[in-house]
């Protein structure tokens, strides 16, 4: 099953391409005519709707956030959850992806089972989940472990396993233990994969983060308030929180590039 | 620095080698067969042979990689287990861990040597000055040529001042250039060492240019053919008659008849009688 | 003779050399190419590259050695059955026991009879044939979208500049976030399924399309320049081929997550699909419901995405065949 070339291409999707060419100004085209046809549209009232907001309108609610502090509480709220669950799933898939990747008994045994496991749509354990541990913040960071959890396992152990057999080669020439050859060798030829598990790993549980808070529904978050806008007909509101989720999506996608590229010189690519 | 005292002596008796394979006839593929090798002390001895005449396999019977053969492989009388400290290898892809410096990939070869930190320090000092890549220490592979690459791993597999040193084609992948002058860097090295080598190559000139005795070997299944003599100093000298004759001697083994033409040079031919010297025989000068 | 021509070229004839399958290095095969790499799911292929046992090595001192080739395959076979039949084995012990209240587990008789039950009225393929229906339109209009808008950037610079940082911008918003937007727009009904749906297969699918455009080799191209070929041709003829397989990773990638999305908005927002009969299920407090849902949502995904890998297995055969080094 073709599960890295298809992680490869989530990456992808997350670091998306870039235009080619110079002219950069031509990009904007296309958003600033959108706004401004949005706006006119609101301000001529060319459609009759109480959901037709003015992006004016959208600027205001947003200012009205963050200046009354609702949105940094939310955001707040959101981000602790998310790199609480990312750090208890990586953390735990670097264990579990190391041991299937070093221990080939460990991997016949627990490895098939494990990839049907993340076969099955995550959030469809939800409901399981908040029976289980409620609807609270305990249920959402145990959700976003195990959705963080997922692509750190497959790529520690696909990039393990991927060791060059040339430098396991050489380690066996030059008399290296079996510890010796798993951290000096494997692990820093596999540090590239792993590094791309692990930013899969904060792109879901981000993901993994807003649709807790929809099924989830107690607590605050940024989920929380487009919810909220929905359920109120508040468009102004929904269309402010998506641009925060997009904002915060793109910082975490931008940050995680600029440290791939550093690693990427000393360890080589995936 | 030699340690001349210690007969380091190579010693393959009956070396064979067979694999199970479902194409070959009779279900077994027999990729060396009776390999009698002797190599001194020392010396330089160049393998050279075409593709699929078994000559890597050989060199990873002697590495200790593949336990697995016919024959008795001794080193100093004694017959090797495994891989070991004693024997040293160069690869054709210089595979240098990319996570570490230059000098730490030469550290890689003392891993688990029995020396104290500082001595291990030195040795690599010692061997980055002997491949000539002073003031690259913290560079890291990515960062040097091809060529530098392979002088970092020819310096690995020298630092722990192995008994005998095997290359696996190892200029194989770089440009001629690169190549004629690393042939040079190897051959100045081996001169201030001294330590036995063993080097595998299809490139006959390489083979003649470096090697005291130059092993050719034919495939299918792979076979001594038989063993060329080069009495030549050092450093060798490309231009010189003798070497180019002795050169064109080896390559005939690889050369379809037809494909001799008509300026090849033959062996030496002593003078005929017609002009007898008293006990010296007619140097022809050409 | 020429100095260069004194490495050596294979002399005899290659038609009267016998086909050896060593490489050239003739090393035994403990190098895997690329596409030989274990990969997580093969049992039998569990060989740990560290431990290293050489190709032809001794055989292992242990008496399992001696054990019969059928008994050694066909304990491998079940090697990874051991797990999941240990982990069936103790809930069912732990239902049966009352160490865990049926409410917070079932015992897995239950799960079974109540997927039976669900089979037999009916009414699962109600679900599933909502649920189908919703992610195979959702699917094939997004990936349509997707082809569409990839093809256009992938071949028109100018489109691809105009368009690309805007459509950038829309992929950073998940398909989640858009949930309450569309509700909006759209109402709850199946219009808003099949839109979020589609929003997210359309992504992969345009992206990679266009990443399949862009890495037509170059080489390729320059070679359909000097043969003449107008520029039609060299799409059609010479960069769409090459486009093909990551091209058909961004429809699977697409459909991944279209069935992704599917379940969770049927979990949000819903009235009948998988996704809904988990929620009822939850609602009522009915965890073998659930669980029998859960378990069909990844019997399906399963399913489609091993159609999926088939094909694009026979399609990467194909040309593997036909167009040796046309990469």
């Amino acid at each position: 099953m073709a599960s890295i070339p298809l992680d490869a291409a989530e990456l992808a999707i997350s670091a998306p391409l870039r235009p080619r060419g110079g002219r950069r100004w031509r990009g904007l085209v296309l958003p600033l005519a959108a706004v401004a046809l949005w706006w006119l549209a609101s301000r001529l009232g060319w459609v009759n709707s109480a959901l037709l907001v003015s992006p004016i309108q959208v600027l205001d609610t947003g200012r009205e956030l963050v200046g009354n502090g609702r949105l940094w509480l939310a955001l707040r709220a959101s981000l602790a959850r998310e790199l609480t669950g990312f750090g208890i799933g990586t953390a735990a898939g670097l264990v579990l992806g190391a041991l299937l990747g070093l221990w080939p008994r460990f991997n016949r045994l627990a490895g098939p089972s494990f990839n049907t496991f993340k076969q099955i749509s995550l959030f469809a354990w939800i409901p399981l989940i908040s029976v289980w541990f409620g609807l609270g913040d305990v249920a959402k960071v145990v959700f976003l472990s195990l959705a963080a959890l997922v692509p750190v396992v497959v790529n520690t152990c696909d990039g393990i396993r991927s060791t060059p057999p040339a430098l396991l080669e050489v380690a066996r020439v030059y008399g290296y233990t079996r510890w010796q050859t798993a951290t000096e060798v494997v692990l820093p030829a596999a540090i590239p994969a792993i590094f791309t598990g692990v930013y899969l790993a904060l792109i879901y549980s981000w993901l993994a983060t807003i649709g807790a808070e929809y099924l989830l529904v107690s607590g605050r978050g940024v989920g929380n308030l487009l919810i909220e806008g929905s359920e109120h007909f508040q468009m102004d509101l929904v269309l402010f929180g998506m641009a925060v989720i997009g904002t915060v999506g793109w910082l975490m996608n931008a940050c995680a590039r600029l440290l791939e590229r550093r690693l990427a010189r000393r360890f080589g690519r995936p | 620095m030699t340690e001349t005292t210690v007969a380091n002596e190579l010693d393959l008796r009956g070396v064979g080698k067979r694999y199970a394979s479902t194409q070959a006839g009779g279900g077994t593929l027999q990729v060396l067969q009776d390999i009698d090798l002797h190599v001194p002390s020392g010396q330089f001895i160049s393998i050279v042979g075409a593709s699929g005449c078994g000559k890597s396999t050989l060199l990873r019977l002697i590495l200790g990689l593949d336990a697995q053969y016919e024959g008795r492989i001794l080193l100093d009388g004694a017959p090797i287990t495994g891989t070991g400290r004693e024997r040293g290898i160069v690869f054709q892809d210089h595979r240098l861990f990319p996570w570490l410096t230059v000098a730490q990939n030469i550290a890689v070869g003392l891993r688990n040597a029995p020396f104290t930190e500082a001595r291990k320090r030195e040795l690599v000092a010692e061997h980055v000055a002997l491949v000539g890549l002073e003031g690259f220490e913290q560079a890291f592979p990515h960062q040097i040529s091809g060529g530098m690459a392979q002088r970092v791993a020819i310096a690995r597999g020298l630092v722990n001042r192995p008994r005998v040193l095997l290359l696996d084609e190892p200029f194989g992948a770089l440009d001629a250039l690169t190549r004629s002058r690393l042939q040079g860097e190897l051959q100045r090295i081996w001169q201030k060492e001294r330590i036995t080598m063993l080097l595998v190559t299809h490139d006959v000139e390489e083979a003649v240019f470096l090697g005291d005795q130059v092993v050719v070997m034919q495939p299918h299944p792979g076979r001594i053919r038989r063993t060329v003599a080069v009495d030549l100093p050092h450093p060798r000298n490309r231009s010189d008659p003798a070497f180019i004759r002795l050169r064109d001697d080896v390559l005939s083994d690889f050369l379809d008849p037809a494909e001799r033409g008509p300026s090849e040079v033959l062996p030496a031919v002593p003078a005929p009688a017609i002009f007898p010297a008293p006990g010296r025989p007619l140097q022809l000068a050409w | 003779m020429s100095r260069s021509a004194l490495s050596l070229q294979p002399g005899h004839a290659a038609a009267d050399r016998p086909r050896i399958t060593l490489s050239a290095a003739d090393r035994p095969r403990i190098t895997l190419s690329a596409a030989d790499r274990p990969r997580l799911t093969s049992p039998a292929a569990g060989g740990s590259r560290i431990a290293d046992s050489e190709a032809t090595g001794p055989a292992a001192p242990r008496p399992w050695r001696a054990a019969p080739a059928w008994l050694r395959r066909g304990a491998a076979r079940l090697e990874p059955l051991l797990l999941p039949l240990a982990l069936l084995g103790l809930w069912a012990l732990g239902a049966a026991r009352g160490w865990i209240p049926a409410q917070v587990l079932p015992p897995p008789v239950f799960v079974v009879d109540t997927l039976r039950d669900l089979a037999a009225s009916g009414d699962l393929w109600l679900h599933v044939q909502a649920s189908l229906q919703r992610v195979l339109v959702g699917f094939a209009a997004g990936s349509l979208i997707g082809l569409l808008l990839g093809t256009a950037m992938g071949l028109s610079r100018s489109v691809e500049a105009y368009v690309l940082p805007s459509f950038n911008a829309l992929v950073q918003i998940p398909v989640l976030a858009w949930l309450p937007f569309v509700l909006l727009l759209v109402g709850i009904g199946e219009p808003l399924k099949y839109i979020l749906i589609a929003k997210a297969a359309m992504v992969p699918v345009a992206l990679n399309t266009l990443q399949g455009f862009r890495q037509a080799p170059a080489g390729l191209r320059e070679v359909g320049q000097v043969y003449g070929y107008s520029r039609r041709q060299q799409v059609l003829e010479i960069v769409l081929p090459s486009a093909v397989p990551t091209l058909f990773t961004g429809l699977r990638l697409g459909f991944t997550k279209a069935w992704l999305s599917l379940v969770v908005v049927e979990l949000v927002a819903s009235s009948e699909g998988l996704g809904y009969l988990i929620v009822y299920g939850r609602q009522l407090f009915q965890l073998d419901l659930v669980m029998a849902a859960v378990l069909v949502v990844g019997a399906i995904g399963y399913l489609i995405d091993r159609l999926l890998d088939l094909a694009e297995r026979r399609l990467a055969g194909r040309r593997a065949a036909a167009a040796p080094g046309a990469r």
